[in-house]
């Protein structure tokens, strides 16, 4: 089962598009469901997400508007796995574990997917599991001087999630492999 | 003409040509029987009752064919026994005589042109002369129809028997005859049919002019063959084609002065003759072209030949051969040429006319690539055109609109850069033409164009050239109707605009004139209006931060780079500013806060006065704008967030902020809100640090409890139990945040009480329910973890001591 995850795209505003090099990988018909950690932000990015997969999940970034009907926080059920997905603007401080670990322990998921901090994370804590796609544009961060554009592919085999992140670096396609058991 | 009667006309030629193909057959037959027993006379006399058919009058071009095509099958076995006759030595006497007795001049004409073909196989006499007699005894039918197919008769039985050898050639005998004597056959044979055809316009009454001009397009194939035969004849060379041929067939088309006629003749010649002798005969096909008649349309025609040898020029090149030979200058030669025909025609539509300057661009860019100058040079005649016919705006819906479409769009997608496009000065002047609609199509081609391309657009000078040209995606235009465009299409418009903004882009080390080009675009930008900056500015705005950010790592090369980053600030500031008169509060207030992190991440002089002014607008524009409760709750959780990540401040500037935050916590609306706006602000005393304290965070643990405690106290104030609980196990996880973290104003006592609350006092109260399973879930979760902590004490020595926490 493969699950997209990506996030913090911001565009227009923050970026034109999508790298070539990442459109390229992203064919439609592979992708069984797209988690997506928010601020797209515009319905040309939504409904390009779209003829990706048909099931795609979106929470809320702080850039999305208040009005739009994306929940704050999320949690899906993909084989063995229960996930959760939050933009992460929320979790104060931004990107500290333990208040992520919280965050986990409050929506009793395995897996847990924020962005927000538009660098990429995988780790394990306490045997569960934490994902940051980072920016897949590369955005840019007031904060994160050096943001490289990511995303996440989850393959999920019944209680094996292989997580490969793709990361542009230096207009190359770079791909790491992490995996993780649910005990 | 066949009388309707009973039957309808179309049935009334279906039973006509069934009564003549039965004749067909019963005589071929017969005609066979003969010959099988070697009486040709008999035969002959069959074949001339068969040919008969042929005389009628009855039969439409299309039936007529049909039983044209039935009869020459058969005439082939005569033509066959005949040449085995000859062969075995038993020459017919007098055979030309005999078939002489055939009554009536059509059956007698085919039977002389099938007897010539045999005499020339056989090589019983002059083949030149044969050819020659053959030919002009067709003149003895007149009548269109019947002539036609009486010398297509002619044509394809001489097809391959015609003298196609030079004049030197020494079998070119004065029996056997030249290519001279092959041409002149062909020629003669294509004038007298054209003149047939021609005449067929004037047959019958002129209501039936339409059904007419249908037949005679059906017969155009058979005049056309003639052309093709010419094309064929392997020794005639370019002299010949240019002194011989090609004004033979001129000067017939153009003195027949019928518009259908010329019009297919002149596009058949182009088909049919070989590229490289139409470059060597282009001054007398055009020449001709404008003497034709006024309804041909002679662009469709000029529009064909330039396409061929574009399509020629592009083949050469593709050999590695100059496209054009150098000395034919092609593009001049078209481009004059079209001058005339306007001049000559001044009633033909401009649409036409443009027409033909689309295919000239075509031209250029396929036979001379590299002179960009030719494609203005179209623009420029374009405009001149315009001009005469006075036109202020064209309609974009008019022919005339979309054949200038056709002409905008075709630079742009070949460049595939709009900086190309910048290189033609009557581009823009041509775009201006069109009304608001046409324009504005154009401009959206233009956007999408670089986008797809990801051009960069690197001087100012550029910006604002390009600006100009997307003038109605980016300010309202004084011929634009202002009515309901729907808002999606707007938003959709408005985004590629926005998208744009990020192609812009200077040289890599070039920091001014990056600054220079944002400037100048946002004064573009800001004639947009209120409906349109909420889309352009933040791009604009993202960029200054990131070009902030480029003079800061860039600072060893430019003794003036603080200024600069000042000014950038002050930039954004006002961008954002005017969002705020815009009416817009939530955008703003984010853009304040990026703006006050993006000046803390950047030391220059007034950094920190610059932060703080931003993170002051956003809260006055929170306090001033944002009633909703939920985009209050928002837009605090992003105000405290920032704050905890802003250090360059100094413990002055930071503590009313702080205090701030907390005051606002407390004012919203829900108590739940409150409750949890606490619980965040509490960080802003624990991790957030000064400029004094120099990165390390303040660990302010008395205030984070004051914080905890009130927002504990705001939860038990919620009546509902189930709300309360899932409060307080938010809560009992941000007391252990901090224990966990060295906060020694916490105790395991305040963890115990929470716990306890909710065990022993809330979730007693609850029914069972999705909810009471979450909260009970999130419990279970949050005191695993705790045990866990309990039971496998940490061994650092500064570590906080589980012991004595209570978990059942």
């Amino acid at each position: 089962m493969l699950v997209l995850v990506l996030g913090d795209l911001h565009v227009p505003n923050r970026c034109n598009a999508l790298p070539a090099k990442f459109k390229k990988l992203l064919v439609p018909g592979r992708i069984h469901h797209i988690l997506c950690t928010g601020n797209l932000c515009s319905k040309e990015t939504l409904d390009y997400l779209k003829t990706l997969a048909s099931d795609v999940h979106i929470v809320r970034g702080d850039f999305d508007k208040i009005s739009s009907t994306y929940p704050e926080q999320k949690v899906v059920t993909v084989g063995q796995f229960k996930i959760g997905l939050a933009h992460g603007h929320q979790i104060v401080p931004w990107g500290d574990p333990e208040s992520l670990a919280s965050l986990q322990r409050q929506l009793g998921v395995d897996i847990l997917i924020t962005g927000h901090t538009h660098k990429f994370e995988a780790y394990e804590h306490d045997g569960k599991f934490f994902i940051n796609p980072g920016s897949a544009t590369g955005a840019y961060n007031p904060i994160n001087k050096f943001v490289i554009p990511s995303f996440v592919l989850m393959d999920i085999q019944s209680s094996t999630v292989v997580t490969y992140v793709y990361q542009l670096v230096d207009d190359e396609v770079k791909v790491e492999r992490i995996e993780y058991k649910k005990n | 003409m066949s009388k309707s009667g009973s039957m309808s006309p179309l049935e009334d030629q279906d039973k006509l040509l069934d009564e003549a193909l039965s004749v067909v057959k019963v005589q071929a037959l017969q005609m066979k029987r003969c010959l099988d027993k070697r009486k040709l006379m008999d035969a002959l006399k069959h074949a001339s009752t068969m040919l008969g058919e042929l005389r009628t009058s009855l039969l439409s071009p299309k039936s007529y064919y049909e039983l044209y095509m039935a009869i020459c099958d058969e005439l082939q076995h005569l033509e066959m026994y005949l040449l085995d006759e000859f062969q075995n030595g038993r020459k017919v006497t007098d055979l030309y005589e005999l078939v002489q007795y055939a009554g009536n001049i059509i059956p007698r004409l085919y039977l002389l042109v099938t007897v010539g073909v045999v005499y020339i196989k056989t090589n019983e006499q002059s083949r030149r002369d044969i050819l020659r007699d053959l030919v002009e005894m067709c003149r003895g039918v007149q009548h269109p129809l019947r002539g036609l197919f009486l010398r297509n008769y002619l044509l394809q039985c001489t097809r391959n028997l015609l003298p196609d050898l030079a004049e030197s050639d020494p079998l070119a005998t004065e029996s056997y005859g030249n290519v001279r004597d092959a041409v002149d056959f062909i020629q003669l044979n294509f004038s007298e049919m054209n003149k047939l055809w021609v005449r067929m316009a004037y047959q019958g009454h002129s209501r039936d002019k339409e059904r007419r001009e249908r037949e005679r397009q059906e017969l155009r194939l058979l005049v056309g063959t003639n052309l093709v035969r010419l094309a064929q004849l392997d020794s005639v060379d370019v002299e010949l084609y240019k002194k011989v041929v090609l004004p033979g067939i001129l000067e017939q088309v153009v003195s027949c002065r019928d518009a259908l006629a010329q019009e297919y003749l002149m596009e058949c010649i182009i088909q049919v003759f070989p590229d490289e002798v139409h470059l060597d005969t282009l001054h007398t096909y055009l020449k001709a072209c404008a003497e034709l008649h006024t309804d041909v349309k002679v662009h469709v025609i000029l529009v064909a030949l330039v396409e061929r040898l574009a399509a020629y020029g592009q083949r050469q090149q593709a050999l590695g051969q100059p496209p054009i030979p150098p000395h034919i200058p092609l593009f001049d030669i078209f481009s004059d040429q079209i001058g005339n025909i306007a001049q000559a025609r001044p009633e033909m539509p401009s649409e036409n006319l443009v027409s033909l300057q689309v295919s000239l661009i075509s031209l250029a860019f396929r036979c001379y690539p590299d002179q960009i100058n030719l494609v203005d040079k179209v623009l420029e005649s374009t405009l001149v055109a315009l001009d005469k016919i006075a036109v202020e705006k064209v309609d974009f819906d008019s022919s005339l609109g979309k054949e200038l479409n056709r002409l905008l769009r075709m630079p742009v997608s070949h460049y595939n850069s709009l900086v190309t496009l910048l290189q033609l000065p009557h581009f823009g002047q041509v775009l201006q033409r069109l009304d608001f609609n046409g324009r504005k199509s154009i401009a959206l081609h233009l956007v999408n164009n670089a986008l797809d391309n990801e051009t960069h657009i690197t001087t100012q000078e550029h910006v604002d050239a390009v600006l100009n040209m997307l003038a109605p995606l980016i300010c309202d235009q004084p011929d634009q109707v202002l009515a309901g465009q729907d808002a999606e299409d707007f938003a959709e418009e408005q985004n590629l605009m926005a998208r744009l903004i990020h192609l812009l882009a200077a040289e890599e080390s070039d920091l001014d004139q990056q600054y220079r080009m944002l400037t100048s675009a946002r004064k573009q930008f800001g004639a947009g209006g209120a409906r349109r900056i909420p889309f352009t500015l933040p791009p604009l705005i993202y960029e200054a931060f990131k070009l902030a950010r480029k003079y800061f790592d860039a600072r060893q090369e430019d003794e003036l780079w603080e200024k600069k980053c000042e000014k950038i600030f002050t930039f954004c500031h006002q961008c954002i500013a005017a969002l705020v008169k815009a009416e817009l509060a939530e955008l703003p207030l984010r853009l304040f806060l990026q703006g006050a992190l993006a000046a803390s991440q950047i030391i220059f002089g007034t950094h920190e006065t610059l932060a703080y002014e931003f993170i002051s607008q956003a809260f006055t524009l929170y306090e001033e704008e944002i009633s909703d409760s939920k985009a209050q709750f928002a837009a605090l959780t992003l105000m405290a967030a920032s704050l905890e990540k802003l250090d360059c401040f100094s413990e002055e500037n930071s503590a009313p902020v702080r205090s701030k935050c907390a005051l606002l916590a407390s004012a919203l609306l829900r108590k739940p809100d409150q409750c949890r706006a606490l619980i965040l602000v509490s960080n802003l005393f624990w991790s957030s640090t000064t400029k004094e304290l120099e990165g390390k965070p303040m660990r302010d643990g008395k205030k984070v409890l004051e914080c905890l405690r009130k927002a504990g106290k705001v939860a038990t104030e919620c009546l509902d139990p189930g709300v309360q609980a899932q409060l307080i196990v938010e809560l009992v996880n941000a007391y252990v945040h901090f224990f966990h973290q060295g906060n020694q104003h916490i105790t395991v006592t305040h963890i115990n009480e929470l716990i306890s609350k909710v065990r022993q006092d809330l979730l007693p109260q609850l029914e069972n329910s999705d909810e009471k399973e979450l909260i009970e879930r999130h419990l279970g979760a949050s005191c695993e973890m705790l045990r866990h902590r309990r039971d496998n004490p940490s061994t650092t020595s500064d570590a906080p001591s589980y012991q004595g926490i209570v978990l059942d």
